[in-house]
């Protein structure tokens, strides 16, 4: 089956700086991570921080659009991974291994499966 | 109803439906086509039982699933495989020496998945395994039947589609699941036991937690966890005759008759407890068997109630798990131990979230209050007590105790 693990964390704590020790740290351990889950990772990307997202806003079908996320939160969505795992214990496992700065929270949404 | 086909889902219907729920990964069908098969027996068995009824309803409830997957293939218009031809008296003659597998402890690990939400755990493990009926556990968990049928169908729902395993997990992840499945059973067995007169609606449900842990520790028997709790639900079910008085009204642990206590039930316990001890260092779970052992070694209402001896289970308890609940019952034998103003003190110092929804919490401070003669503020906690809806037995006690401070 295929995952979505979806990564939220306090975006505070890696600051504004890209090239802070902070950030480098991280990437350094998502990209042993990456090698060590090998091909069970399908694909995955960073976000940048929610400041700089925009949303699209529907209802009775108005459209408006808006500065920030679509909703504010203790810890933000910053980055997933899509992967392939035989069940939910194996996605599990590779959601606990997940690097995180310190707090944070991994969503398990299975995808949709598509005949 | 058929006599046979009664025994036969008593005795093997948890075993049946776990055997086809592992086969075909999916605890919809597992149960259709179980009900099938009884329906099926139900017809069937009337001019005679069949020499295996188990490997009947099994052989039998295996084409109805294997029917029914066909018709999802056809409506996801995939490839159809060939109808299997229907079974010949041969065959079904066969069926009878076909060993069923025993799948329980992965059904009891797929209903109690940490994934699944922790209301639906018990109710699930309720219906799957124990093979109560919906009515039968939205009566036992105070819910109105299409609710607790919706949580159910919501759970199932999530096991099919997030990819829950049926599997019974691995040595890493052990230790959490199992504690869910423990923990699950405990919460299950809470509500029967909550209501000591076990007014009807627990009625059967209590007996259920016995076999449910008796099975595991079948299944599991070197586990100190699971034997702590088979014996902890042993000794506390034990007591059930004495818990309640002719009038209905509950009678507290220090005045039950241990002559009324159900001695075959206690027997049963003890070795469950022995073999936790030595299989493992006392944990919680051990510590609480402790303490409804040396409550179950009171041999008459003349003997002192053992209250040092459960203080000091309790001061150990709290090296295990320090938590608000183990405190609140700790407080109970300190107040026999040193007092009622220590103990008050202890639970007044109390501080959780849902402390004031949990009923035990206010009649403990209660009768501590009531103790120290100060009968306003034991009304009050009454009153609270009393707000949140205690069973019969309970209720009666309370009131009594109430009524005797006198006043409004």
């Amino acid at each position: 089956m295929q995952y979505l693990l979806l990564i939220y964390e306090d975006e505070s704590v890696y600051g504004d700086n890209h090239d802070s020790p902070t950030v480098a740290e991280i990437v350094r351990r998502h990209m042993a991570f990456g090698e060590e889950i090998g091909a069970a990772r399908k694909g995955g990307a960073g976000l940048q921080p929610t400041s700089m997202a925009t949303t699209v806003v529907t209802r009775a079908g108005a459209q408006t659009i808006h500065d920030g996320p679509f909703a504010e939160t203790r810890e933000q969505l910053g980055g997933f991974y899509l992967i392939d795992a035989p069940d939910l214990d194996a996605a599990i496992a590779i959601a606990k291994k997940l690097p995180l700065h310190a707090d944070g929270s991994i969503e398990i949404r299975p995808l949709l499966e598509m005949e | 109803m058929n006599r046979a086909l009664d025994r036969a889902a008593r005795d093997h219907g948890a075993r049946l439906r776990a055997a086809l729920a592992a086969r075909f990964r999916d605890l919809d069908i597992a149960e259709d086509a179980y009900a099938e098969a009884c329906a099926r027996a139900a017809r069937a068995w009337v001019t005679g039982t069949p020499r295996d009824p188990a490997a009947w309803l099994f052989r039998v409830a295996e084409r109805a699933a294997l029917d029914m997957v066909r018709r999802r293939l056809v409506r996801s218009s995939a490839m159809l495989p060939d109808p299997e031809p229907p079974p010949d008296p041969e065959e079904e003659l066969m069926a009878g020496n076909r060993l069923i597998p025993d799948e329980r402890l992965r059904l009891i690990f797929v209903c109690c998945h940490p994934a699944i939400h922790p209301d639906a755990r018990a109710a699930l493990t309720l219906r799957l395994v124990c093979g109560l009926s919906t009515g039968e556990i939205a009566r036992a968990f105070l819910l109105p039947e299409p609710t607790l049928a919706q949580r159910l169908v919501r759970a199932k729902n999530k096991i099919a589609g997030a990819g829950v395993p049926f599997e019974v997990p691995g040595p890493d992840a052990w230790a959490d699941r199992l504690d869910a499945v423990l923990s699950t059973i405990e919460i299950a067995y809470a509500r029967a036991h909550a209501d000591g007169g076990g007014t009807g609606r627990h009625a059967g449900y209590a007996g259920e937690m016995l076999g449910i842990t008796a099975t595991l520790a079948t299944l599991v028997p070197d586990e100190h966890d699971i034997l702590a709790l088979a014996a902890t639900i042993r000794f506390a079910e034990a007591r059930r005759p004495a818990r309640v008085d002719a009038g209905g009204t509950m009678v507290p642990l220090d005045r039950q008759d241990p002559a009324l206590w159900d001695a075959t039930l206690i027997a049963a316990a003890r070795p469950y407890l022995a073999r936790a001890l030595a299989l493992a260092r006392p944990g919680r779970r051990s510590l609480q068997a402790l303490v409804h052992a040396e409550w179950c070694s009171r041999g008459s209402l003349a003997e002192p109630p053992p209250w040092r001896s459960i203080l000091l289970l309790y001061d150990a308890m709290l090296l295990c798990r320090d938590d608000a609940i183990t405190r609140l019952n700790r407080a109970v034998a300190l107040a026999e131990a040193q007092g009622p103003a220590v103990a008050l003190e202890e639970v007044d110092a109390l501080d959780a979230p849902g402390l004031a929804d949990f009923l035990p919490y206010h009649a403990v401070r209660a009768d501590l209050l009531a103790r120290l003669g100060l009968a306003e503020a034991a009304r009050a906690a009454y009153d609270a007590a009393l707000r949140l809806g205690p069973e019969q037995a309970e209720r009666g006690w309370l009131e009594a105790r109430r009524a005797r401070l006198g006043g409004a």
